[in-house]
């Protein structure tokens, strides 16, 4: 879907991003992460030309994106941004449908497709379509800027840090509810961030930058396992790797069936990560779980042993 | 993008270029006889010769070649350049007096052309864009200056009596500087008074909320009046006053002169002053007076040591636009017999003698000038942690 | 608030101007008592209602001029082509604020004679500074990450221009224009002195003539003048949600 191929950037003599390649397939959520200044930000824009490339190709569904108009290019892409970038002058629903309207959509179209996406994003048609920006709270604001990039129904979708200045709690909830409109839409995400626990919690695909270069790319337990070098492997978090590939392992993984003994006292659910069912050993000072279903029915059980076991289980 | 931006300086290249076309083609110098008759006007040939004109083409012709590969280095030489020719003005100027003036003619003046002032203008703009480029100082912008003003200075004294505008000063030079006094006393006393006054208000409206809206409603429209329309409307009351009220005529207080021109100028200067007063004092960092409170600093001590200091530059902001205001404005109270340089102007405008006006205009705009510097050098230095 | 309210203060004053106008000779006696040894109380060399359209048209055609000019000079310096000229162009706008615009004006008459040429080539000289100032000061203080958003959807520059940077910068643009216009009515008003006939006249020939009743009436009137037009604009509706 999206290849950047041999693409190097310059700005006067400093080198942005240097002579790096990378495919994003079709549905993939890619996460670019690196501390700042490492040229991610500089990748992401490049692709929907916000930014020019110096040398190497970027291609969209196989064509050079030289071969599109500039704005016609960008129409095809979502783009939103950490400050949400929303025009403070115009209405949710209007900065909603901008881009729709850009296209020349009929304004039926375009009142019916920000509706749509009002309520896809959880934002009340009624509370919310005739406020101003300034009046949301950072959260409502990012959903408005996350519908607006939507809005158009684009198959790329372009993030910036998105939930960068949010509050841990409002960010972990729109990383969710990310994963499971991607899940539903099935759009193609490049998604830059400095957080590693979201990228984790993200990717599909995870791109390591630094200095400019792409130092390690692959899916992310590849990466907690197998870190090209000693950067990647502090960047992944050094002596927390362990909690952090656990957190992306679910419990069904390492679960075994329901033996003839008794049932655990706690019980943990089998989608929960690995990452929960430890801690939750450790604060009830238990050495076993009950595993169970949505519906509450016990389906196996976990014990310590086998949480920590041995990769050959897997 | 910034980093694939043309190479060239445009602006430097277009400034030297205009430059050349008005120098070149339009009139550089007018030679009258006398005060009255209209002077004959003269291109650049007429002073120089074909010859020189082309010669004297040539530091721009350079300039606008600079502008081709704008190094830091070029661009030095290029400021260096501007303030030679800003030098060279008054020097070219002579020369014209001495070929176009017939020294036998007694009452023979010498006039500047549209050529001149607008090249003069040129330049300037381009000393304030190499000196934005380069990165100078306020105070280097001034210094560099100070050679095109000593040389003008010495053509004054030397060569350059037959200048229209240098006779009109040499024919009035004690009643120029009285205008001069006039003006400044006039200018400081509404500044000084305004200050007190506003400062004053500023504290008040602080303590009370209604005082604030009602004292910036009436300063608004105050502001919006026309200062001759002001001027025109205190002539009444203060008449009548003089005539009324024997203690304050022995005073000198009448509907003309200084005393209305003065109530006036307080009245206009109260605006800027408090507005800035109340929004610097109110403006300090809340966090920063929570933390002084904090440790335990009385109100008192939390005014005068954190919320004073830290407002003061603001404050300072606006003595700076009440003085420039002050400095235009007393121009025009010389309508109502106030003195000062606006006498001039309009001593000038009546007569139809334009280097009279020019005799007013262009030290007001200086003053107005120097005064804005060095207000505006002040608050730097006030500022902490020095200029922002 | 309804429209008729809102502009309830402002169309007092202007009703308040057009009664004084058209009503100044119907307070002879009251004058009079001002100045019971002129021969004339009322200002008689024109009509004060041409006085006033004078004045009007003199501030109007200046006041357009400056807009176009001003606002335009301003776009054109925050564009990537004409970017290089931004720096001189702010640092003139606001150098420029320092002259004295009696100083403008006195300078403009050696250069363009006397009459209602000079006035009104002064009053968008210097009327030009403020919305020059200000427009680059809506334009550039619009917070970048909007451009950006408006670039990275797509939009292209004329509809970045026209849809989001200039009703962005609106306000502080007709604060500009505001500015530019009080200060031409009270510098027209001087133009009197330069052979313009306007409701800076009486004032002048009464301060000529020591005829204080003269003075009262220019000035009565461009002070009602100002405060009119000034409360029109702060009556004008400012777009946005703010």
């Amino acid at each position: 879907m999206i290849d950047l191929i041999h693409v190097t950037k310059r700005f006067g003599d400093a080198v942005a991003v240097d002579d790096i390649s990378l495919s994003v397939a079709r549905g993939e959520l890619c996460v670019l992460v690196g501390t700042s200044g490492c040229g991610k930000s500089t990748t992401l824009r490049m692709i929907n030309r916000l930014i020019e490339h110096s040398e190497g190709e970027i291609h969209i569904d196989g064509q050079q994106i030289r071969d599109f108009r500039e704005e016609h290019l960008r129409r095809r892409m979502g783009y939103a941004i950490q400050s949400t970038g929303l025009f403070p002058h115009w209405t949710v629903a209007r900065n909603i449908g901008l881009v729709p309207r850009l296209l020349k959509w009929p304004a039926a179209r375009v009142r019916a497709r920000v509706e749509e996406l009002m309520g896809l994003l959880g934002l009340s048609m009624a509370e919310f379509a005739d406020k101003y920006p300034h009046q949301l709270s950072g959260g409502q604001a990012q959903r408005v800027g996350v519908a607006r990039a939507l809005a158009a129904d684009p198959d790329i979708l372009l993030m910036d840090e998105p939930f960068g200045a949010l509050d841990p709690l409002t960010r972990e909830g729109l990383q969710e509810e990310l994963r499971a409109l991607q899940g539903r839409l099935e759009k193609t995400i490049v998604f830059v961030t400095h957080d590693m626990d979201e990228a984790l919690r993200l990717a599909d695909h995870l791109v390591v930058m630094h200095q400019g270069r792409i130092k390690q790319q692959g899916r992310p337990l590849e990466l907690l396992r197998e870190p090209a070098d000693a950067f990647v492997e502090s960047l992944l978090g050094g002596e927390d790797r362990g909690l952090k590939e656990a957190a992306l392992l679910p419990v069904s993984q390492r679960m075994l069936p329901l033996g003839p003994r008794l049932l655990a006292r706690e019980r943990i659910g089998q989608q929960a990560s690995l990452r929960e069912a430890l801690s939750l050993m450790l604060w009830r000072h238990a050495e076993r779980l009950t595993v169970v279903d949505d519906d509450d029915l016990p389906v196996g059980e976990l014990s310590l042993r086998r949480l920590v076991g041995a990769r050959s289980d897997d | 993008m910034p980093a694939e931006r043309p190479r060239h300086n445009v602006v430097l290249l277009s400034l030297s270029l205009v430059g050349l076309l008005v120098w070149l083609t339009l009139d550089t110098v007018s030679v009258a006889p006398n005060r009255i008759v209209p002077g004959t006007a003269h291109g650049l040939a007429a002073s120089l010769g074909w010859a020189g004109a082309l010669v004297s083409a040539l530091p721009l012709l350079a300039l606008a070649a600079l502008s081709r590969r704008p190094t830091p280095a070029a661009l030095l030489l290029a400021l260096g350049l501007t303030v030679l020719m800003l030098a060279a003005l008054p020097l070219w100027l002579s020369l014209a007096a001495h070929r176009l003036v017939d020294p036998g003619a007694a009452g023979a003046r010498l006039g500047v052309g549209a050529g001149v002032w607008l090249l003069l203008f040129l330049l300037l703009m381009l000393l304030v864009e190499l000196r934005g480029r380069l990165a100078l100082s306020r105070l280097a912008g001034v210094a560099l200056l100070a050679l095109p003003l000593a040389v003008l200075g010495l053509c004054l004294s030397r060569w350059l009596a037959p200048l229209a505008l240098w006779q009109e000063f040499q024919g009035r030079r004690d009643q120029f500087l009285g205008a001069v006094l006039e003006h400044l006393a006039l200018v400081g006393a509404a500044v000084g008074a305004s200050l007190v006054l506003g400062v004053a208000a500023a504290l008040a409206m602080r303590r009370w909320q209604a005082a604030q809206r009602i004292g910036f409603g009436m300063l608004n429209v105050l502001q919006t009046i026309p200062s001759i329309a002001l001027f025109g409307l205190l002539l009444a009351p203060l008449a009548w006053l003089s005539a009324h009220v024997d203690w304050l005529a022995a005073l000198g207080v009448s509907g003309i002169g200084a005393a209305p021109a003065l109530l006036a100028l307080v009245g206009y200067s109260l605006l800027p002053m408090v507005r800035n007063t109340f929004v610097a004092l109110e403006a300090v960092d809340p966090g920063v007076i929570d933390a002084a409170r904090g440790m335990g600093m009385s109100r008192g001590q939390v005014f005068r040591q954190v919320r004073l200091p830290l407002a003061l530059p603001v404050i300072l902001e606006g003595v700076r636009i009440t003085t420039v205001q002050a400095i235009g404005l007393t121009a025009v109270a010389a309508l109502i017999g106030a003195g000062g340089l606006g006498t001039f102007i309009f001593q000038g405008l009546g007569q139809a003698a334009m280097d009279l006006v020019l005799l007013g205009a262009l030290p007001i705009l200086a003053l107005a000038l120097v005064a804005d510097a060095l207000l505006g050098a002040l608050t730097d230095t006030l500022r902490p942690g020095g200029a922002a | 608030m309804t429209e008729a309210r809102r502009l309830a203060v402002p169309l007092g004053w202007v009703a308040l101007l057009l009664a004084a106008t058209l009503g100044m000779g119907q307070l002879e006696g009251l004058f009079r008592l001002l100045e019971p040894d002129s021969r004339q109380v009322i200002y008689a060399r024109a009509d004060f209602l041409t006085l006033l359209g004078r004045h009007l048209t003199v501030v109007g055609v200046a006041a357009v001029l400056a807009v176009l000019i001003g606002v335009g000079a301003a776009i054109a310096v925050t564009r990537p082509r004409g970017r290089d000229f931004l720096p001189l162009v702010s640092q003139l706008a606001s150098m420029g604020q320092t002259f004295p615009p009696v100083a403008v004006l006195a300078l403009a008459v050696p250069v363009l004679g006397f009459g209602t040429l000079p006035i009104i080539v002064a009053l968008l000289l210097y009327g030009l500074l403020p919305i020059v100032r200000n427009t680059l000061a809506g334009i550039l203080g619009i917070d970048p990450s909007v451009r950006e958003a408006a670039r990275g959807m797509g939009m292209s520059s004329g509809q970045i221009l026209r849809q989001v940077e200039l009703p962005l910068a609106a306000p502080v643009i007709l604060a500009g224009i505001r500015t530019s216009v009080t200060i031409s009515i009270a510098t027209a008003a001087i133009g009197a002195t330069v052979g313009a006939s306007n409701l800076g006249d009486p004032i002048i020939s009464g301060i000529v003539n020591g005829n204080t009743a003269y003075v009262i009436q220019g000035a009565l009137l461009i002070g009602l003048l100002a405060i009119s037009v000034d409360s029109l604009f702060s009556r004008l509706p400012s777009p946005g949600g703010r």
